[in-house]
């Protein structure tokens, strides 16, 4: 297995790092953000992002041995029933590289891209236990120190992170504090030295809270502000278990990912270095936001290496059960069932993909919104399929002795982690009517005022809006991105996302600032949006496949 | 055939019109003249009937009534006044076999049923002392009393005139008093109405129309004070202070029970009952206020529990300065979403649903109590027990700040309570 994995890293190693190196530029506005205004900026999404040919191959090594893996050698049975992932496992899964998949070579890790992380996560997440807690130590629990840590801290702490040796875990949730900042009891003093803090306090539900070594723990600290007056704000820290005074309760018993380790830790009297402050003392909060918020797009392409396994282990079952002398698969409603799941996995994969070739480009692109959307479609939609797989199972797909069910409580938890779906419909919502709040204000103002120009204009397109007006947002035609077999889709998105810009526009005149507290409303907006984000990548893809002409593109549209 | 039997009919309840009118018959002949009109039909048999009930009704009828008549009416009890019928009836107590014998006594007196109207409106009035007011049964008794299905019209000019009018309204008056008491009529009610005043007729009217709001008002409450109040004080304390405090995690707590007891050197004592309530976010309240602020208690405030009247005291703080009041959401509050957005729009004024509502600024209610007595003695011994659950009140002032009580009501009972005194005996007056 580490001959392997030694082959990975000169496989890595003899393909230059320049191509994603190229990541500078200023942050950009990213294309969900837009849709709320009713635009569509198609040099976002169209073409489809590509990605180069030695990337490809790169990531195709990848894949094999990993794929290779999880069909010999991980038992999900096993890992369900014995609620534990077993060390042979997950040496191999370490000596594979997958725990340091997104930390860059120079510190021992494989340095992927997002694309190819995404690519990885779809193999990945074939086993939901496995997938959960490497996704808790990568996606959360590393990526403190990875993206707002020191030099001296990724030097220290990420080889050994990268290579598995230690696992890392993220502490924010408390038994009184889930989303709710001003709630966190936990708290950091500063010793009289001033050389370290002092953290007491509880955490519950951490995933890999038994296994790790590291933990990014989020606490109160006493902050002095400007005007010197104290105040109480959150900082990150990195705690190692070796500082002594950690302590975490037995596992608790899951209805799904039973594999994966989540327990209740505590700290008391954990002695932390200052030189351990992720960011600065009381930038805490920022840390847990930009880390929550990247670490979700990949669910995307998680859920669809799911389903696309079990449609598989579904048709299987389909094409050979014969009922009145006729195979499952001729039945119409079956048939209905696999193209619901059909349709779902490929749009949940072209959202993933876009989303994560998005992220790639040059520039620091802001994609948490996109990448929110990636995360509720993806996991409502799992969840969906699996409980229609387990529909054309029948009767089978409820037993415990094979392994359908799993699948379908194993998928439970999408909806619930990294931020519930309602929680990140809330933001999707909310960022994107800030964004076009900031744009709208002064029209409506003026219009509020009984400016007559203002007014009339808004008349005047109303009026033609009733009228059956042509949406016309450069898709298709002439200068048109996509191709012309699938202008009537794309007439559609242009329209939809025409009037989810003017329907956004009357909202904000009907609550303005108050309509954080509509938060029915909201959801109705966030869930427009979400399938507006489906939408385009669904089309952007199909778009690509019939102009490069891939096989099976007629079965796309 | 319809016709010879309604004259037969009417031949034979015409009876004993003759001595009535000679009895009287200077009151009987402006109610001919004046109804005649109306009734012009049938004259003089339907008249019989009605001329004998108006002239029973009327004071007048026993001090003008004649020898012949009292003869009679010794003879098959008749004319006695029907007030006295229930008192014959209620010799050892008023209840309902009571009443009903009375009734069942003046139907089996005369198979005509004369006075039948008088007799019911005495009924109706009698109903409440014999404590039947609310009998269903008793009712349709008493509607069994009218005579069937001679006052119902048989053709279109009855139908179109008010065919017995004053039938049709003493049965209407049966109605309104079951309306007044809230009792849903039944099957049985409407086929008696049905035979004694015939379809579309006014009392049967009436019945639709109380059988189609009853239902929708039936459970129109959403709070209903059920019939039987308990009566016990504590009981009916801690009812009345769950129906106040209108939270399901209040919890009631008992103080004190009720105690009177006899002292070795002979002198009563009397421990009045103390019950509390405290919901635990009043304790939440109770646990931020600012100990250098004094809380009051306040009372006694009146709670009516249908003809029940109770007295609670409530503990409250002042109006929170308007510094302390304002709850500033920090930004980084979620880490998930933005709390507030930084816009500079304000709500339209069309999306705004709030009503408009004089706001009074009222300080927060902390806790509430009733009390079997209302000095400032018994109701320490509430604080006492409340600093148990919220420690911060032994570090604030508690101020009294008792009214002497409601005084109004005090007049017939207790003259002459003073400003001081406050009186012992109305913690759970009842009235009536």
């Amino acid at each position: 297995m580490s001959g392997l994995s030694l082959l990975l890293r000169v496989a890595r190693a003899a393909f230059p790092p320049g191509a994603r190196q190229l990541r500078t530029g200023g942050l950009r506005s990213a294309y969900a953000k837009e849709l709320f205004l009713g635009k569509l900026r198609k040099e976002e999404v169209f073409p489809y992002p590509e990605i180069s040919n030695e990337e490809l191959e790169e990531i195709n090594q990848f894949v094999g041995p990993v794929e290779k893996f999880f069909s010999e050698e991980v038992d999900s049975t096993k890992i369900d029933q014995d609620a534990k992932i077993p060390p042979e496992t997950l040496k191999g899964l370490k000596s594979l590289g997958l725990f340091g998949m997104q930390v860059p070579e120079e510190y021992g890790g494989l340095g992927l891209s997002n694309t190819m992380y995404a690519r990885l996560g779809e193999i990945i997440s074939l086993d939901g236990s496995i997938a959960v807690t490497l996704a808790a130590h990568q996606a959360i629990g590393l990526k403190g120190i990875l993206m707002a840590g020191t030099d001296e801290q990724k030097a220290k702490y990420l080889p050994k992170l990268a290579s598995g040796e230690h696992i890392a875990a993220f502490c924010l949730t408390e038994p009184g504090s889930g989303s709710d900042a001003a709630s966190i009891q936990s708290r950091a003093t500063m010793s009289e030295d001033g050389k370290s803090f002092l953290l007491n306090g509880s955490k519950i539900w951490i995933s890999n809270g038994g296994l790790a070594d590291i933990f990014t723990v989020f606490a109160r600290t006493e902050v002095v502000d400007k005007d010197g007056a104290k105040k109480d704000k959150i900082s990150a820290f990195i705690v190692e278990r070796a500082f002594g005074g950690v302590t975490n309760g037995k596992p608790e018993d899951k209805l799904g990912i039973r594999g994966s380790n989540t327990c209740e830790v505590h700290f008391e009297n954990t002695k932390v270095p200052v030189e351990n402050v992720i960011g600065e003392v009381g930038g805490g909060f920022k840390v847990a936001m930009n880390i929550l918020n990247s670490g979700r797009f990949s669910m995307g392409s998680a859920s669809a290496g799911m389903i696309k396994k079990l449609i598989e282990m579904t048709a299987e079952y389909a094409c050979t059960r014969k009922q009145f002398n006729k195979k499952l698969s001729d039945f119409g409603l079956i048939q209905e069932k696999f193209t619901l799941m059909a349709v779902k996995a490929y749009v949940m994969e072209s959202m993933a993909y876009l989303t994560a070739g998005m992220m790639d480009r040059p520039g620091v692109p802001d994609c948490s919104v996109e990448a929110a959307m990636v995360k509720v479609f993806s996991s409502e939609g799992a969840w969906i399929c699996v409980s229609e797989a387990l529909q054309v199972l029948g009767g089978l797909g409820y037993m415990k002795d094979y392994p359908y069910e799993r699948y379908l409580r194993d998928s439970r938890i999408l909806l619930i982690f990294e931020g519930t779906n309602e929680i990140l419909r809330m933001y999707i919502a909310l960022t994107g009517m800030q964004y076009a709040g900031k744009i709208l204000t002064g029209k409506i103002k003026e219009m509020k005022k009984g400016n007559v120009s203002v007014a009339l204009e808004i008349f005047v397109n109303k009026f033609r809006d009733s009228m059956g007006r042509k949406v016309d947002l450069g898709l298709v035609g002439k200068d048109g991105v996509v191709h012309p077999s699938l202008e009537e889709s794309s007439k559609k998105l242009e329209e939809n996302i025409y009037y989810f810009g003017t329907t956004v526009e009357g909202l904000l005149r009907r609550f303005g600032k108050t309509i954080v507290d509509e938060q029915l409303v909201l959801k109705r907006v966030a869930d427009v949006s979400i399938n507006l984000y489906a939408m385009t990548a669904a089309i952007s893809r199909a778009s690509r496949s019939i102009c490069i002409g891939l096989r099976n593109h007629d079965h796309e549209t | 055939m319809n016709c010879v039997r309604k004259l037969l009919l009417a031949r034979e309840l015409s009876a004993g019109r003759g001595i009535l009118r000679q009895a009287a018959p200077g009151r009987d002949l402006p109610w001919l003249q004046e109804s005649s009109c109306a009734q012009g039909f049938w004259p003089v048999p339907v008249r019989s009937i009605r001329s004998g009930a108006a002239l029973s009704r009327s004071d007048l009828v026993p001090s003008a009534r004649g020898d012949k008549e009292k003869d009679r009416g010794s003879r098959d009890g008749a004319l006695v006044p029907f007030d006295e019928l229930f008192e014959r009836a209620c010799k050892e107590d008023r209840n309902k076999a009571s009443f009903s014998r009375a009734v069942e006594l003046f139907c089996q007196r005369d198979i005509r049923r004369r006075g039948h109207i008088e007799f019911i409106n005495a009924a109706l009035r009698k109903m409440p002392e014999f404590g039947v007011e609310r009998e269903l049964d008793v009712y349709n008794k008493i509607l069994d009393v009218f005579p069937k299905e001679v006052f119902v019209p048989r053709n279109f000019i009855q139908r179109m005139f008010n065919y017995y009018p004053r039938q049709q309204e003493c049965g209407i008056h049966v109605l309104e008093q079951m309306e007044n008491y809230g009792i849903m009529p039944n099957k049985q009610t409407k086929f008696l109405l049905l035979q004694i005043f015939g379809e579309k007729s006014h009392p049967v009217r009436k019945y639709q129309r109380l059988m189609y709001w009853f239902p929708k008002f039936k459970h129109a409450n959403p709070y209903p004070v059920p019939a039987a109040l308990p009566q016990d004080p504590v009981d009916l304390a801690r009812f009345s202070l769950q129906r106040i405090a209108a939270d399901l995690s209040a919890k009631v707590t008992v103080y004190q029970m009720p105690l009177t007891d006899i002292l070795d050197d002979g002198k009563e004592i009397t421990q009045p009952h103390i019950v509390g309530i405290q919901s635990p976010d009043q304790q939440e309240l109770l646990a931020c206020h600012n100990p250098a602020r004094p809380v009051f208690v306040e009372g006694p405030f009146p709670l009516w529990l249908k003809k029940t009247c109770v007295y609670y005291y409530v503990l409250r703080g002042e109006p929170l300065p308007p510094e302390e009041k304002e709850e500033v959401i920090d930004s980084e509050r979620n880490f998930y979403y933005p709390m507030q957005l930084d816009l500079d729009l304000d709500r339209d004024l069309w999306d705004n649903e709030e009503f408009y509502v004089d706001e009074v600024e009222e300080g927060p209610i902390f806790a509430m109590c009733m009390a079997g007595a209302g000095d400032q003695a018994t109701l320490a011994k509430w604080i006492l027990g409340l600093q148990q659950t919220n420690p911060i009140l032994s570090q604030t002032p508690v101020v009294f700040h008792l009214t002497p009580g409601p005084r109004e009501l005090q007049v017939d009972l207790d003259s002459e309570s003073g400003e001081e005194e406050i009186p012992q005996s109305w913690h759970a007056k009842q009235e009536l």
